[in-house]
């Protein structure tokens, strides 16, 4: 059939047929290049249509009236579509040829499952035809019909969106990512067992603190739980005890944490808006008295004798909330490698264990000295022989110096820093501290919003970066020269300043 | 619309898939000439020429049959070009699927005709038209048809009179003819209809009663009287303006409605 034409390449000549073939019906499937397929190694395909008759109906509200025996209506369906016909509503009648190929590719379980949706436009204005060379060398040309895209169907289940968000949160903490969907299915196996019970529980946990507006909220909660802790623990017992107490309970609290790490995401984002201005607290004023009334009503007495503008009394009310928690933890965090290079100390002077211990563990009752200098005066005579060991440790400094810096060291890690003005005077560092964002301005703002305590307004300027000292000396100055009205509430003193210009 | 248009998978022949085959787009013009000579031989010449320079992309020239060109007014090119594309620029794998349909008219086929792929793309082409008089003619023709309005307005020399007035209409002779033949519904005996009504009360719950006259032919009035014996009227909005068995007549099974749906 080849014929050679008068230029030097050779022209080849085929005769082009196009079949008289209705029985054969033709169409092309479509896969992305990447899903490599191959269907001459792919081993056995299978394909069949995707019945969708029964979302049809139901779409159409087709299935509502039984067709036959009790409740059907003689020739109902007929009367609605000529009804329906009288409006001019005609439907697409339900087209089997229409609906998507399901195709499994390769055998039983192994095989990848593709769905292929029909295209529809492709042929509107131009027409496919499949050119195939017969035996004889002629070619064939059979229109195409139809176009279908083919898309790997996925065999695993997705996450939902809120659990998607809660494991995004755990991000850091996740080490093995393929366990997310097992978990998923162990729980939703307990949870299957479990509704019962959980309902009923959840009725009676959630009878307070279901519902927090903000976060303050949240921290009068946490603090009164301190508070009755402390109840128990009697109310007469020295600062120092309580101290104590709420530094082990913070200590607890975070162990608790690492232990389930999923609340640690949660409150870590906390973390960064305390102190920070909520606006949309000023709508729920009334609310948020509520709440205070409700859990101070068995509140604690012990605010009753002292003013708040006494340096004493404001210290105290900070020191007791466990809404230092960040804070403390943070001191942790320094002190832990403290004891680290205690415990190192301790293993080459073994004879230094007193002062080893002194310096590192946060039992350690020196630690307390900061917090009221009485104490401090009193543990000094007691330590002082602590204190030289650890000069023979470590140097020949004078003991009175030394001293002087061990209470420096055991403060805040942010005094460390400063420690020079921390040792020098605190009044020369009110000044200083002022410019670090404590100013009577914003004391005053927050007052003139709602009536706050004391203790919520040191929150409001925890993260200044001041030690908790320097923070209260610093907003009893301010509040002593506002001099902002004082009204109790249910055994708690509200600080408020009016608006009067 | 059948109900058991179950997605059972069917087994595809495989036994075609290495073969290699081209997809061609062509023009509409085109592809209708070719499907007018169906199956009565072939349509045109294929001409593949090597290219001149080596590693060059072959010229493929299509001439269609000198009798498929037709000599009326608006004659189709002869020559077209192929211009071959390859694979590598689309990121797509085409597979040709053929599926058998033995009957057409029968809907069944569509999911129990064989499947078969009948190949893969290896070449696509388009097919164009080498722009000559030819074309540039049958152009203008296209679109001067589609610029033709659908309506226009002509002249006429005396109003046309479009309703004649009629006696009988054809359709209504049908009717009344029918109307004839049946004669009148005669009434028949009374158990006979009741039987009737029951049988049909078996069946459905709610009848019109049009519809039980159309099934047990007897007069409406007749029918009215044996209606408010054994059964009740409904004038309330799910079943409006139809009857239903009395309570004491009735005896479906409950839930039917389910299981039977499947046989309607």
């Amino acid at each position: 059939m080849a014929t050679t034409k008068n230029v030097s390449p050779p022209t080849q000549e085929y005769v082009v047929r196009v079949p008289k073939d209705t029985k054969k019906k033709y169409s092309i499937l479509k896969f992305h290049h990447s899903l490599n397929i191959d269907l001459t190694k792919s081993g056995p395909l299978k394909m069949g249509r995707e019945n969708n008759l029964k979302e049809y109906r139901q779409a159409h509200d087709m299935d509502s009236m039984p067709k036959f025996g009790a409740g059907s209506e003689f020739g109902r369906e007929q009367r609605e579509e000529a009804r329906r016909k009288k409006y001019g509503i005609y439907r697409k009648r339900y087209n089997p040829e229409d609906q998507p190929w399901l195709m499994t590719l390769g055998d039983g379980k192994q095989g990848k499952k593709f769905k292929g949706v029909k295209e529809g436009g492709i042929a509107d204005n131009v027409s496919y035809f499949v050119f195939t060379q017969c035996p004889d060398g002629a070619f064939e040309a059979c229109p195409i019909e139809e176009w279908y895209h083919f898309t790997p169907q996925a065999k695993h289940r997705c996450l939902t969106s809120e659990e998607a968000e809660e494991e995004f949160l755990k991000r850091d903490q996740t080490l093995n990512y393929f366990s997310i969907m097992v978990r998923k299915r162990m729980k939703n196996e307990e949870e299957a067992d479990e509704v019962e019970e959980s309902e009923k529980k959840v009725k009676k946990s959630k009878s307070k603190k279901d519902f927090l507006l903000t976060e303050l909220d949240e921290w009068g909660i946490m603090s009164d739980d301190d508070m009755e802790d402390e109840e128990e623990a009697g109310l007469d017992t020295e600062k120092k005890e309580s101290k104590d107490k709420s530094k082990k309970q913070s200590k607890k609290s975070k162990d608790k944490r690492k232990k389930n790490s999923d609340d640690e995401a949660l409150e870590e984002s906390d973390s960064f808006d305390e102190g920070q201005e909520v606006d949309y607290i000023t709508g729920s004023e009334s609310n948020d008295e509520d709440v205070y009334e409700e859990k101070n009503r068995d509140g604690d007495s012990k605010y009753k004798q002292q003013g708040v503008e006494d340096e004493e009394g404001l210290k105290f009310l900070v020191e007791s909330g466990e809404e230092e928690e960040e804070e403390a933890k943070q001191e942790e965090q320094e002190e832990d490698e403290d004891s680290r290079d205690a415990k190192e100390k301790k293993e080459n002077n073994d004879s230094d264990s007193e002062s080893t211990e002194s310096s590192g563990s946060e039992s350690d009752p020196e630690k307390e000295v900061n917090f009221s200098p009485l104490f401090m005066q009193k543990k000094k005579e007691d330590r002082k022989k602590a204190v030289e060991a650890e000069g023979r440790s470590r140097s020949a400094t004078p003991t009175e110096e030394k001293a002087k810096k061990r209470k420096a060291e055991s403060e805040n890690s942010v005094v460390k820093k400063v420690k020079v003005e921390s040792t020098l005077s605190h009044s020369a560092s009110s000044s200083s501290l002022s410019s670090e964002g404590i100013t009577e301005e914003a004391v005053r703002r927050y007052l003139l919003r709602k009536p706050m305590t004391t203790k919520d307004l040191v929150q409001k300027f925890k993260n200044t970066g001041l030690s908790k000292d320097q923070l209260v000396n610093t907003i009893a100055k301010i509040l002593k020269r506002i001099d902002p009205e004082k009204t109790k509430i249910k055994d708690k003193l509200y600080l408020s300043i009016k608006k009067t210009d | 619309m059948t109900e058991s248009g179950t997605a059972e998978k069917r087994n595809v022949d495989l036994s075609g898939a290495a073969r290699g085959v081209w997809l061609v787009k062509v023009p509409k013009y085109l592809s209708e000439k070719w499907k007018e000579a169906q199956g009565a031989g072939d349509v045109g010449k294929l001409r593949i020429s090597r290219s001149r320079v080596a590693g060059g992309k072959p010229e493929v020239i299509f001439s269609l049959n000198d009798q498929l060109i037709g000599n009326d007014a608006t004659p189709v090119p002869k020559d077209h070009k192929f211009v071959l594309t390859g694979m590598t620029s689309s990121a797509q794998t085409l597979t040709l699927l053929s599926q058998e349909n033995i009957d057409q008219d029968d809907p069944m086929q569509e999911t129990t005709g064989k499947l078969a792929v009948e190949g893969r793309v290896i070449q696509r082409a388009e097919c164009r038209p080498i722009v000559d008089d030819k074309y540039m003619q049958l152009k203008r023709a296209d679109l001067e048809k589609k610029n033709k309005p659908h309506r226009e307005v002509i002249k006429l020399d005396r109003a046309e009179v479009n309703y004649k007035p009629k006696a009988y209409h054809p359709a209504d002779v049908e009717a009344t003819q029918k109307k004839k033949e049946e004669g009148k519904k005669s009434r028949l005996d009374k158990d006979h209809v009741m039987d009737l009504l029951f049988s049909a009360f078996e069946k459905h719950q709610y009848y019109n009663v049009k519809d039980l006259v159309r099934i047990t032919q007897q007069p409406i009035t007749y029918l009215k009287e044996i209606l408010k014996e054994i059964c009740l009227y409904n004038m309330k909005a799910p079943h409006k303006n139809t009857w239903e068995l009395k309570p004491e007549y009735r005896h479906y099974k409950s839930k039917d409605g389910e299981a039977s749906s499947s046989t309607a």
